[in-house]
């Protein structure tokens, strides 16, 4: 029987302790088919299993280009995720997915990128980045402001200085005011107005932003006075998601069914949309 | 012409069926006041008259409240999935009312959009729905208002007309009907007739336009103040479909399940950051008539509700879609 809530088999091939509660985790199928065969857009995403406790729904970080393992992030909130806190290099964990739409990268192609993240909201940035910078050529000026309410919290840190050695890209971290540390080299205060600041010259710019609701509100007047069109700007929408394949119910905004038209959706779309998210 | 058959011939078929090895289900009486579709386990078990319809629906045979996806084992860092491949059994569901019957095209909808879940599939697959035509109607049916009546046979494989005097009038209208009552009626003159409906109670297409235009209206927390979120409603819907998927033993580990669950639950939504995009009760009523009335409509081209009316007979508090209906389309 073709059983579609059947997961495929994944090892752990590396686990990396971001900050306090969150977790980066690394994986190869398995079955040598399945590795050979398995492609995804980045800005789908997985539903990742911890057996014994259940299935969470996580981004898949990491970029598409990467063939031999695929990337997840999480932070330590509930059982399947403490679940998942605990395992092992060698462990092996569910996996099923791709799901959903992704990112348009094809579309993106000619534009300049600006991405702004805020908190646990790096990850489903993060594979966007990595495969705009391999296909450099493809994209303009690149920017990337990312904060987070403490230094203890700003994950794939080491990364953002591996991204800002690459031309025409400027990364700019962030922290919460009272967030900083003494020998902090970033800058201070809320994404929104971190940004601001930046006075970052993009012309037509595709915007990527992903955060809690409140960043997001604050953003997006920002973007109106530098002419950025609600087409143009893009969110990944974390509804709560059980199958991941448009029969539980669960994930929809009016009539969006989050796990498969989303998660990644326009502002355009979104205005569209009654608040349900 | 038609085809007829007894009460006591048909009694006899459903135990014939069971002695087959099928797996036969139909309304029983399994308290003094409670009449529940249920597995038959003889002929007599079988209750044909003398209640409107049975509380519950026949969704719970063909999406079952508790479904293993899998079972698993754990042998230190390895895990092997073990996988349930035997075939379903043959299932007959004998006097399913119009109302539930309708509900299953509207379930292989969902079931079948895009992915396909074969858990439902391969029981659908194996079931034939033969319904009976209602004779009575309550105060809160409500089919006409959905589009249906009361001798609809949408959903079915055959369908009962009762005669009176004992007899029901056959007809088939599948393949899997004919197979079940070929050679086993007789020929008559008499055709049977559903009663007319319930008068039309309210417009679907007002509560369509009300629901997709006030997402933040007082409406919803007058109406949804009494609600105790207990899901009853949906629980006994033939058509409300959302499921959880959880892990049931110790983690040791046995299986993995699909399992009912409701959007008037607290936790439907809630993130695991807290958030909750429904906080309270009044967000969750309005999700359940959009869903019914707007956004399955518009992916799927009908509405996610039979008029069957449970959800209001069983509320503890007598809310459900026909009380809401009423109250947008009168209020
Ligand atoms: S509407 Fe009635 S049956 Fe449904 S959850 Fe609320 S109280 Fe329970
Ligand atoms: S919504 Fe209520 S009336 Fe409609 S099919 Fe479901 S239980 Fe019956
Ligand atoms: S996650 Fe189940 S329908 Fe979207």
């Amino acid at each position: 029987m073709d059983n579609v809530y059947k997961p495929d088999l994944m090892e752990v091939t590396r686990i990396r302790q971001e900050t306090p509660d969150v977790k980066s985790v690394s994986l190869r199928f398995l079955d040598s088919g399945r590795a050979r065969d398995f492609s995804f857009r980045v800005g789908q995403f997985g539903i990742f299993s911890a057996f014994g406790y259940g299935e969470s729904t996580f981004n898949i970080c990491s970029s598409s280009n990467w063939k031999d393992h695929i990337e997840f992030c999480f932070r330590k909130v509930g059982r399947v995720t403490e679940a998942l806190w605990k395992i092992e290099e060698k462990d092996v964990v569910g996996f099923r997915g791709p799901y959903g739409n992704g990112y348009p990268m094809e579309a993106w192609k000619g534009r300049d990128l600006i991405f702004l993240g805020g908190g646990i909201a790096m990850p489903p940035i993060r594979c966007a980045v990595w495969y705009a910078l391999e296909n450099r050529a493809d994209y303009g000026e690149i920017t990337v402001v990312y904060g987070a309410r403490t230094v203890a919290d700003l994950v794939f840190l080491d990364e953002l200085d591996e991204w800002s050695k690459s031309e025409r890209v400027r990364i700019i971290r962030c922290v919460d005011p009272g967030g900083e540390t003494p020998d902090w080299k970033g800058e201070i205060g809320f994404v929104p107005h971190v940004f601001e600041r930046a006075q970052v010259a993009a012309k037509d710019p595709v915007v990527l932003v992903i955060g809690p609701p409140i960043m997001i509100k604050n953003t997006l007047p920002i973007l109106d006075k530098m002419g950025v069109k609600p087409a143009s700007v893009y969110t990944s929408i974390e509804n709560r998601m059980k199958c991941g394949i448009g029969k539980c119910g669960r994930c929809n905004v009016g009539p969006i069914y989050v796990c498969k038209e989303g998660p990644v959706l326009t502002m355009e779309q979104l205005q569209g949309l009654p608040a349900d998210y | 012409m038609s085809e007829i058959i007894s009460q006591s011939a048909l009694r006899a078929l459903a135990a014939e069926w069971i002695a087959g090895g099928k797996s036969v289900a139909g309304p029983a009486r399994v308290k003094p006041d409670l009449v529940l579709y249920r597995v038959l386990r003889s002929g007599d078990d079988l209750l044909l008259e003398g209640f409107q319809r049975p509380s519950n629906s026949i969704k719970d045979f063909l999406f079952p409240k508790a479904e293993k996806l899998y079972g698993y084992k754990i042998r230190g860092n390895s895990i092997e999935l073990i996988e349930n491949d035997s075939p379903e059994p043959a299932q007959v569901i004998i006097a399913a009312r119009p109302c539930d019957a309708a509900a299953l095209p509207i379930l292989d909808h969902v079931f079948n959009w895009d992915f396909h879940d074969e858990f439902y599939n391969r029981r659908r697959a194996a079931t034939t729905v033969v319904t009976l035509a209602c004779s009575a109607h309550d105060e809160n049916c409500f089919c006409t208002s959905v589009g249906l009546d009361p001798g609809s046979d949408r959903g079915s494989d055959a369908i009962l007309f009762a005669l009176g005097n004992g007899q029901y009038e056959v007809r088939c209208a599948t393949e899997k009907g004919h197979a079940l009552f070929d050679g086993k009626t007789e020929k008559s003159e008499r055709t049977g007739k559903a009663i007319t409906g319930p008068e039309k109670r309210f417009d679907a297409q007002a509560v369509r336009a009300f629901v997709t235009t006030h997402f933040e209206d007082p409406f919803w927390n007058e109406h949804a103040l009494t609600c105790i979120g207990c899901g009853t409603c949906a629980f006994s819907c033939p058509a409300c479909h959302c499921f959880d998927i959880v892990d049931a033993g110790s983690a040791a580990g046995n299986a993995r399940v699909k399992t009912w669950d409701s959007c008037q639950f607290s936790t439907f939504t809630a993130h695991a950051s807290g958030h909750n995009p429904r906080p309270a009760q009044p967000a969750r009523q309005r999700q359940r008539i959009l869903h019914k009335f707007a956004i399955y409509p518009e992916k799927f081209g009908e509405i996610l509700c039979t008029g069957c009316g449970n959800c209001t007979r069983n509320c503890p508090v007598g809310l459900g879609v026909l009380s809401v209906a009423t109250e947008i389309n009168h209020g």
